[in-house]
């Protein structure tokens, strides 16, 4: 009994200890603020401009340290609304979504100002507009996440409903189901499935979703404790980030050196492929002005989750995020 | 009058250990500032386990899994039995077969599941084959382990009896391997749960892996809890159903004195 007493305290210690709350503080001069940014992914090429900032020294600059964090974009997104960590890498959907679970986030950074999902299908398919999906069995990673609302978004714009095609989940084998046959067409990345595809030598079709509308895509978030407490941090942050980008822009070349450093098995990789990678990653991103997320891609997608029922209620967007970071 | 006594006990314990843990959680999450999406209370739970009880959505998802659960476990148990039978009796076969056996039981269920949805494509075939897989070794080393433990005498007494293979079988093997082969079926059933789930947590768009993915995506922890509770409880339901199984299927045993390897008459 008296065992069983103290498991449970030291359970309730933990517990506590757990939800003790943010414990990052204002740093000291010449002092370097540590912060954790969960990224979403695997370490990947796509995140060049995080990677050369870290290595050109931009953070440092800032005062901050960084460190990189892959574990899933939800969690990195719950994590920066309990105000456990600052910020995080995500795409645009997940705002309102949080937000309208409760979750006090604000994206004060565009990353990508194109929304980088797309449906790609063998030539031979002839599938060229969002309509002619009708009657295809179609694969995506799950009725969830980035790919799942580009998917709806872009059967919206072609007046389908889901029920007139099939949708098969099949986690994130896209490259795979597609060049077996056992889906007419994939939802992936733009800059990752096709690019993978054609290097294998199949003859495909894209339609990208931000030909059809303007969504809000990758970016950063942060919370509004540290917004309305520590803007100069933000500041910092998002200031880094937009060097990195910035550079990884006008060095393709260097930026992809750099993301040897940090991306394991680069090195042996085919170098065409993912220098193609990295290229069609840079044509999606926020450059003109860096940074800038457009109100109008905020009301499309608040618009297309409602129509998903991925949101029960509207919520107030301008509380969702803010451009007074971007320049 | 002791029985009673017993199960009123046990009656009594099981609610204590219930009601304390749920006063630990409601407490715990009534007195920290902890927000919900990232760890519910009770009540928040229990609204949605409604919701999703009414609606008829948990049921579904429920049915889709224990479909899978079951379809697993009906596989694994046949290819375990049938290995098993085949390696408890051969030692070549043991020897060719086990390099391969105990290789595939290092390999990560979760690793593989990925390469089943491209090989068996997205639909429930791939989960069936995760839980059946995640089933497989522990009913397997438990027939081995069952058959090997039959006496050389018994099988002696069935040779000067002349019974035939069928009988030795069913009359010695089959009884006698049966208690080990029931702790092996235990463990694998809910190993069969953990199967399906992983299945469904890469590549599904039904089952209550789905539904903890979605409730993920959604930011919305009271549907992830409901899901897990009704997977836990799932689990216990099939461990239930293999204890009572095990009290029915060796009852003989009891009346026999316990001795496991006594021959059914």
């Amino acid at each position: 009994m008296k065992k069983f007493f103290l498991v449970l305290i030291v359970l309730l210690v933990l517990f506590l200890s757990a939800c003790s709350g943010n414990t990052s503080s204002q740093p000291e001069a010449g002092e370097l603020t540590h912060i954790r940014l969960p990224m979403g992914y695997i370490p990947n090429v796509q995140y060049a401009p995080f990677y050369t900032a870290v290595e050109k020294g931009f953070f440092t600059e800032e005062g901050i340290e960084l460190e990189f964090d892959y574990s899933y974009e939800t969690d990195g997104v719950a994590l920066v609304g309990a105000n456990e960590l600052q910020f995080s890498v995500v795409s645009g959907e997940q705002v309102p979504i949080a937000r309208a679970e409760g979750l006090p986030i604000v994206y004060v950074m565009a990353w990508y100002e194109k929304y980088p999902v797309a449906v790609i299908s063998m030539t031979d398919q002839n599938i060229h507009i969002p309509e002619d999906l009708a009657g295809k069995r179609v694969g995506l990673p799950g009725l969830f996440g980035a790919n799942y609302v580009g998917l709806r978004a872009l059967l919206g714009a072609g007046n389908l409903q889901e029920s007139d095609l099939t949708l098969d989940s099949i986690g994130f084998n896209q490259v795979e189901i597609l060049a077996s046959g056992t889906d007419e067409a994939v939802v992936g990345y733009i800059a990752n499935e096709p690019v993978q595809l054609k290097a294998q030598g199949y003859d495909i079709d894209v339609i990208l979703v931000a030909d059809y509308l303007d969504l809000v895509s990758n970016g950063i978030i942060t919370n509004e404790i540290t917004l309305s407490e520590n803007p100069a941090l933000v500041q910092r942050m998002v200031s880094a980030i937009l060097k990195g980008i910035q550079y990884a822009v006008e060095n393709p070349e260097e930026a992809f050196e750099i993301c040897k450093i940090y991306v394991e098995g680069l090195e042996d990789a085919d170098q065409e492929v993912q220098m193609e990678v990295l290229r069609e990653s840079i044509k999606l991103y926020q450059t003109d002005p860096y940074g800038y997320s457009h109100p109008d891609a905020w009301a499309n997608m608040q618009d297309v989750l409602i129509r998903m029922e991925l949101m029960k209620k509207e919520i107030n967007l301008e509380d969702a995020y803010t451009n007074d970071f971007s320049r | 009058m002791n029985d009673l006594l017993d199960i009123v006990k046990k009656i009594g314990f099981f609610l204590f250990s219930i009601i304390l843990g749920w006063l630990l959680w409601l407490g715990f999450t009534t007195f920290s500032d902890i927000p919900s999406f990232i760890f519910p209370g009770p009540k928040d739970v229990w609204d949605k386990f409604l919701s999703v009880l009414n609606n008829g959505s948990l049921f579904f998802h429920t049915m889709i899994t224990l479909q899978e659960v079951l379809l697993g476990l009906i596989l694994g148990l046949g290819t375990a039995i049938v290995t098993g039978y085949f390696l408890a009796k051969s030692r070549l076969v043991e020897r060719v077969l086990a390099p391969y056996i105990v290789a595939s039981q290092s390999i990560p269920v979760v690793a593989i599941a990925p390469l089943l949805v491209i090989w068996l494509g997205p639909g429930i075939l791939s989960k069936i084959l995760t839980s059946a897989l995640i089933v497989f070794f522990p009913v397997l080393v438990n027939t081995i382990v069952g058959l090997r433990s039959v006496p050389e005498e018994l099988y002696d007494l069935m040779k000067s009896l002349q019974a035939s293979p069928w009988q030795r079988i069913f009359k010695l093997e089959i009884p006698a391997a049966m208690p080990v082969f029931l702790g092996g079926l235990r463990i694998g059933a809910t190993l069969a749960v953990i199967g399906a789930v992983v299945g469904e947590f890469v590549a599904a768009d039904k089952g209550l892996g789905f539904l903890v993915n979605v409730g993920r995506g959604l930011y919305d922890t009271s549907l992830v809890f409901v899901a897990v509770f009704t997977l836990v409880i799932l689990a216990i339901g099939l461990y239930g159903s293999v204890v009572f199984l095990e009290s029915r299927v060796l009852s003989w045993q009891k009346k026999n004195g316990d001795h496991s390897t006594s021959v059914r008459r």
